[in-house]
């Protein structure tokens, strides 16, 4: 266990900065789960609750980022803490990106048909599981300074470029077929299938962020490094 | 082990220093690179003031203090060796401390007297222009050219500090040793201070004991940190302040302990 500093008000500070983080990974990580299952539910007060949600996100965010400006300006951090204040203002922000994707595509999910493809609808909610799995994985091991799992988190982001690119030239298959459950809902599916695409890039970002945060180097990570 | 690079004002190496029984310094080795400034932290007592009072062989005063080790000044004199007179050395090695401590002389008579008696300047005129040129360096002259004759002890804490800083300088040395220069110093006069550590750099080699974090950082390129006599890290200061290697040194700095 790291050892306390000497100015418990520095340490208390830092502490209610992780605090914070956690508190955001964990209405985040509920958002995303909500928003995924609503690709298949329909159901438009989780849609609802994912909005909610995103308010408290916000909220947090400015939180995070008063009380990081507080610690600079007052406390000077250097070495492992000032790794921690910058990573917290990095990784919020990516938390936030992800929390605005996540009620995106929940509302628009809600604005599909029932009718809308079986098999589609299930590559839609299959790469959000995926999507839902990479995020958890990620913020876990930012909190548990894990750098093995980070890099294998930000890995997993290849087989969600797949996925995604998977379903992306199904939707324009069909739609080229002219199936008409897939063409009456146009674009929805394909931004639905483009948030989480995205949520997946933020959560890579955050991986390279928990890299930074224990190694004090930003790796420069290639794809070809993990085949 | 001290190599004859010539990039190093000074080498040191298997340092050991003891007071009486009780060791001070235990077997360290430090190198400080020409015309780059080295601050030594570390918390009171870890030896880093000891360790550079070695330098321009301040100890050597203190009965009890029995100093080891090798100390050579730009690759090739030993600094402790019997032919040196520490006169001599300390014309190369100059000191600044923590209490600006002119002497009760004119602010003129403060910086010539380190001319005269080491025999630097061979005419009045010359002398008028060490002195000048000496308070120039050290940023002061402007605000003391109308009053060269004025008690040096009149000047502000800063302007005092500035004067030492003139004193040390006018006998043309190649490093300077400063202990806790701005400690006693209100914060403009200590960014003074710290952008003259700046300009100086140019012309001389710094090494400076601080407790502020922040003055390490700001001001030096290298960073050694000490503890309990030994040197627990050294390296270039923006890797020390952002991910020192040891995990000793992260909690000093981060103020974990000490």
């Amino acid at each position: 266990m790291e050892t306390a500093h000497t100015d418990k008000n520095f340490e208390q500070k830092l502490n209610h900065l992780t605090d914070n983080l956690i508190k955001m990974s964990n209405i985040v990580e509920k958002q995303i789960e909500i928003a995924v299952n609503v690709i298949k539910s329909k159901d438009s007060s989780d849609a609802q609750t994912t909005q909610n949600l995103d308010e408290q996100v916000d909220e947090v965010e400015r939180d995070v980022r008063d009380l990081s400006f507080e610690i600079m300006t007052l406390h000077r951090p250097v070495a492992s803490d000032l790794r921690l204040v910058f990573t917290a203002l990095k990784v919020s922000k990516e938390l936030e990106r992800m929390g605005d994707h996540s009620r995106n595509l929940a509302k628009r999910a809600i604005s599909i048909s029932s009718s809308f493809d079986e098999d589609l609808t299930d590559q839609m909610h299959n790469l959000g599981k995926g999507v839902q799995k990479m995020v958890n994985q990620t913020l876990e091991s930012f909190f548990k300074k894990d750098e093995v799992q980070a890099r294998i988190s930000w890995n997993q982001d290849a087989e969600i470029d797949r996925q995604y690119k998977s379903l992306l030239s199904d939707l324009i298959e069909r739609m080229h077929n002219k199936e008409t459950s897939v063409v009456d809902e146009g674009t929805k599916p394909i931004l639905i299938a483009k948030s989480l695409e995205r949520i997946g890039d933020h959560a890579t970002n955050i991986a390279e962020e928990v890299i930074f945060n224990i190694t004090g180097h930003y790796i420069d990570l290639k794809k070809s490094d993990f085949e | 082990m001290v190599d004859q690079n010539s990039n190093y004002a000074l080498q040191t190496s298997e340092v050991y220093v003891h007071y009486g029984k009780k060791m001070a310094i235990n077997n360290v080795a430090l190198n400080f690179p020409k015309n780059e400034v080295t601050s030594l932290i570390g918390p009171s007592g870890c030896g880093k003031s000891t360790f550079l009072r070695c330098l321009n062989r301040m100890n050597d005063v203190i009965d009890i203090c029995n100093v080891k080790g090798k100390f050579l000044l730009n690759g090739n004199v030993d600094i402790y060796s019997p032919d040196i007179q520490v006169e001599t050395l300390r014309e190369k090695v100059g000191m600044v401390f923590q209490k600006p401590n002119p002497f009760p002389k004119t602010i003129y008579e403060n910086v010539a007297y380190g001319p005269k008696i080491h025999g630097i300047a061979s005419s009045q005129n010359e002398l008028d222009e060490i002195v000048k040129d000496s308070l120039h360096r050290a940023g002061l002259y402007e605000e003391v050219k109308d009053r060269m004759d004025d008690i040096a002890t009149g000047l502000s804490g800063g302007q005092q500090q500035r004067l030492c800083i003139a004193r040390a300088i006018a006998i043309r040395p190649e490093i300077i040793l400063m202990d806790e220069p701005c400690s006693a110093l209100d914060p403009i006069a200590t960014a003074k201070i710290e952008d003259l550590i700046n300009e100086l750099k140019e012309n001389y080699t710094i090494i400076i004991v601080t407790h502020s974090m922040s003055q390490a950082s700001r001001v030096s390129s290298k960073t050694a940190f000490f503890h309990l006599g030994n040197l627990v890290e050294y390296g270039e200061t923006g890797k020390i302040f952002t991910k020192p290697d040891k995990e000793q040194t992260n909690d000093y700095i981060t103020g974990r302990f000490g």
